[in-house]
């Protein structure tokens, strides 16, 4: 069994930033990701971010994925490819699959960044080829660069569905319409604007009923829906699609959390079942942190910055880095987290997370 | 809360709700007790397979075989889904010792009136075509049957209910009290319940319970390790065990004295696929207290000795691992019998890996032995006294 100071899983955003974090200061991490490329969803968003220039708005999702990886090489972090940790045991010892062999460590520290995954939904026809999140249809245009098909109907307008809509456009897909079941916009204007302006309808307050096709989709029946989300009987239409994509929202990756017993709380606008975590991201269970979308949905910018947090706090608790150095740099990570937490979504999203720091020190206190 | 009963079941396993099923069927309504939930212990956390082919020759088969008589009566009797299934079971046979032994086994097994035969290669290979080519054979039984074990549990709650037993689930029992040699009541999380009666199905927790009314019953908890994969095709047909899982169990000494990864966890293959497609992998039989952890040796020995029966497995992935904890009785045969000294307890536990199997005889045989009624099998070599 391999000893090691640091193990973190998931080489995403938050992954790779808390594994830098923590480098910076002398750390020795090893990171863990499942998939053959690092940077989780990063290499797919081809999109500028938003917000100021410390948030690197205007900077591209991958070039910042670029700067993660250069900044992980730089300080000699080994990132472990096709490595799945398929088990955490008592002491945090990890237990990983890498390329048909088997390997084990021992940490000190674990940071669980193991991300969200996509929602899918269940409709007459959702198993038919052609039917795909909004996820796997963005990593096909912009990473394989393979167009999933010809017309796309996109079910969900969260920012999800807007952006992976805009990049079909780009890509030379024909977008036939977006459709929410909600009847407002799921997402930022700027992004509706945007598909809007290239004259795709934004249905809202409709739902899809059916995907039609023998061996593949050739068509989608869509229709109204009510206050209660029921069918409204003889609203529907049907179009003709070859591809149906699914945006409708993440569920946070949290098996390994609930593997080491770690409290959790039930937050349907962070996604679900999260681990509560205190203001240095560490969970109920010591030496266990998590960060980024497994603990609440949010953005690529607050999990590179709960990842930051991470490491800080990381480093600080093996001893490389003094209580006075860590207390400023977290709080200016803090600082971050918190503008970036505002608007419309962002206050939103900054209630549920200030709850859920309130119930790791409810557990704590009890 | 204060109540009485006429009788009290301790355990809402597969084990206490065929006993709880059989009682109210005959007019005796039972509380039963249960510290997590129907089907929380082992029972949630086993294999699906009614076999015979693993038994005993002798009074251990001779159970098993009027058991799997009433399963068939049950899965009708009760109306519910339970996934019961009547595919067949193998034993596949690894080594020229191995055939040796499972040759006496089955010529003693057909003597007792199990219609078991030994498959050649070739055979075996045809109706199981997933097998590793090293497998010499086997020994198939067609009467080998598979259920859904927390449906089978839940839906004989269910009836039982319906013909007037009561449930008291995520309530712990604390205490047994006993005047004068004879039950009293049952001391539990949620209050006293007055009765003359207890039964003690809890498993291997019943020798807790026991201890409680100062009697000691010889059950171990011995923990089984099992893996789930992701749901795949039709690729095999009902169960298959290998001839070290019967080595496993009968023999726990020779496994101690292994020195290798295997030996020492007691690793034997049994595989199963569920209806949704699923592979079932055991098993470890391990000796850890009350300690229902995964351990990473345990999930790699499994692993490993599955891989190595049906190698295609090897690309299949593991979704997920629990770990449950059988009843070990010394000689492996429960014990169904009044407790000497307390009267009023009964003890109806130590099925260790049997239990699913012999839930409807159990239920059935601890109605027979109460009431008084004509016995189904003669209850001497489940005596607790035989220890």
């Amino acid at each position: 069994m391999q000893q090691v100071d640091l193990a973190v899983i998931g080489a995403g955003p938050a992954g790779l930033a808390a594994a830098v974090e923590a480098a910076t200061h002398g750390v020795r991490p090893v990171v863990f990701d499942e998939n053959y490329r690092p940077g989780g969803q990063l290499f797919k968003q081809i999109h500028k971010f938003f917000g100021s220039r410390e948030h690197l708005a205007g900077i591209r999702g991958f070039r910042i994925g670029e700067k993660l990886l250069a900044d992980a090489y730089r300080l000699g972090i080994e990132v472990k490819l096709g490595a799945t940790v398929y088990g955490l045991f008592p002491d945090r010892q990890l237990e990983v699959v890498c390329r048909q062999q088997k390997l084990s460590y021992q940490a000190q520290k674990i940071v669980l960044a193991s991300g969200a995954s996509e929602n899918t939904l269940s409709f007459p026809g959702s198993t038919l080829p052609g039917v795909m999140s909004a996820g796997a249809a963005q990593t096909m245009i912009n990473v394989n660069r393979v167009l999933p098909g010809k017309k796309v109907l996109m079910v969900g307008t969260g920012n999800v569905g807007l952006i992976v809509s805009y990049q079909l456009l780009q890509a030379g897909a024909e977008v036939a319409c977006l459709i929410d079941a909600a009847h407002q916009l799921g997402g930022y204007g700027v992004h509706a604007a945007k598909v809007r302006r290239a004259g795709v309808p934004l249905k809202l307050g409709y739902t899809i009923v059916e995907a039609h096709g023998e061996e593949e989709v050739s068509a989608a029946t869509i229709a109204k829906v009510d206050e209660k989300f029921q069918v409204i009987p003889g609203t529907e239409e049907t179009l003709e699609v070859d591809t149906i994509c699914l945006a409708v929202g993440l569920t946070p990756l949290t098996e390994l959390a609930w593997i080491t017993g770690c409290k959790f709380t039930y937050i349907p606008g962070l996604g679900g079942h999260v681990p509560v975590h205190n203001r240095d991201m560490e969970t109920t269970v010591k030496g266990f942190y998590v960060a980024g979308d497994v603990t609440g949905v949010e953005e690529a910018s607050t999990a590179l910055e709960e990842g930051r947090l991470a490491g800080v706090a990381v480093a600080e608790a093996l001893g490389y880095l003094d209580a006075g150095a860590a207390r400023e740099k977290k709080a200016e990570i803090w600082r971050r987290l918190d503008q970036l937490r505002t608007g419309p979504f962002g206050s939103k999203r900054k209630q549920f997370k200030d709850s859920l720091i309130k119930e790791w020190s409810e557990y704590e206190q009890s | 809360m204060h109540r009485t009963a006429e009788a009290v079941i301790v355990g809402g396993g597969i084990i206490g709700n065929s006993i709880a099923y059989f009682l109210a069927k005959e007019g005796i309504k039972p509380v039963v007790v249960e510290k997590r939930d129907i089907a929380g212990g082992a029972s949630g956390a086993c294999d699906k397979a009614i076999i015979l082919s693993s038994k005993n020759p002798g009074i251990h088969l001779e159970l098993a075989l009027k058991s799997a008589d009433l399963y068939r009566e049950l899965a009708e009797e009760l109306g519910e889904e339970v996934e019961y299934r009547q595919e067949g079971g193998m034993i596949v046979i690894e080594s020229p010792a191995e055939w040796e032994t499972m040759e006496r086994f089955v010529a003693r097994q057909r003597r007792s009136g199990l219609n078991i035969r030994l498959l050649d290669k070739k055979e075996t290979k045809e109706l199981q075509p997933v097998l590793s080519d090293h497998i010499l054979g086997a020994t198939y039984n067609p009467d080998d049957a598979e259920v859904n074990p927390i449906m089978m549990t839940l839906a004989l709650a269910k009836r039982a209910k319906q013909l007037g037993a009561e449930y008291l689930l995520h309530t712990e029992v604390t205490g047994v009290e006993v005047a004068h040699g004879k039950v009293k009541a049952v001391e539990t999380s949620r209050g006293k319940i007055a009765t003359n009666l207890v039964i003690n199905a809890a498993g291997a927790w019943a020798p807790l319970i026991g201890d409680m009314a100062g009697l000691k019953i010889p059950i171990k908890p011995r923990r089984g390790q099992l893996l789930i994969t992701e749901a795949m095709p039709k690729m095999i047909r009902g169960d298959i065990l290998s001839a070290k899982y019967i080595a496993a169990k009968y023999n726990p000494d020779l496994v101690a004295q292994g020195e290798d990864l295997f030996s020492r966890l007691g690793v034997g293959l049994s595989l199963g696929q569920t209806e949704s497609g699923n592979f079932i992998i055991g098993a470890t039989r391990e000796f850890v207290g009350y300690d229902t952890g995964n351990t990473p040796e345990g999930i790699e020995a499994v692993a490993r000795n599955a891989v190595r029966i049906v190698p295609v497995l090897e690309r299949i992935n593991l979704i997920r691992t629990f770990a449950g904890l059988r009843p070990y009785t010394p000689d492996g045969i429960p014990i169904l019998d009044w407790a000497p000294e307390v009267e009023g307890m009964f003890i109806a536990a130590g099925h260790e890996g049997d239990g699913i199997a012999l839930a409807p005889i159990t239920g059935k045989l601890v109605l027979q032995l109460i009431t008084g009624q004509k016995l189904a099998v003669n209850p001497e070599p489940f005596k607790i006294t035989r220890f």
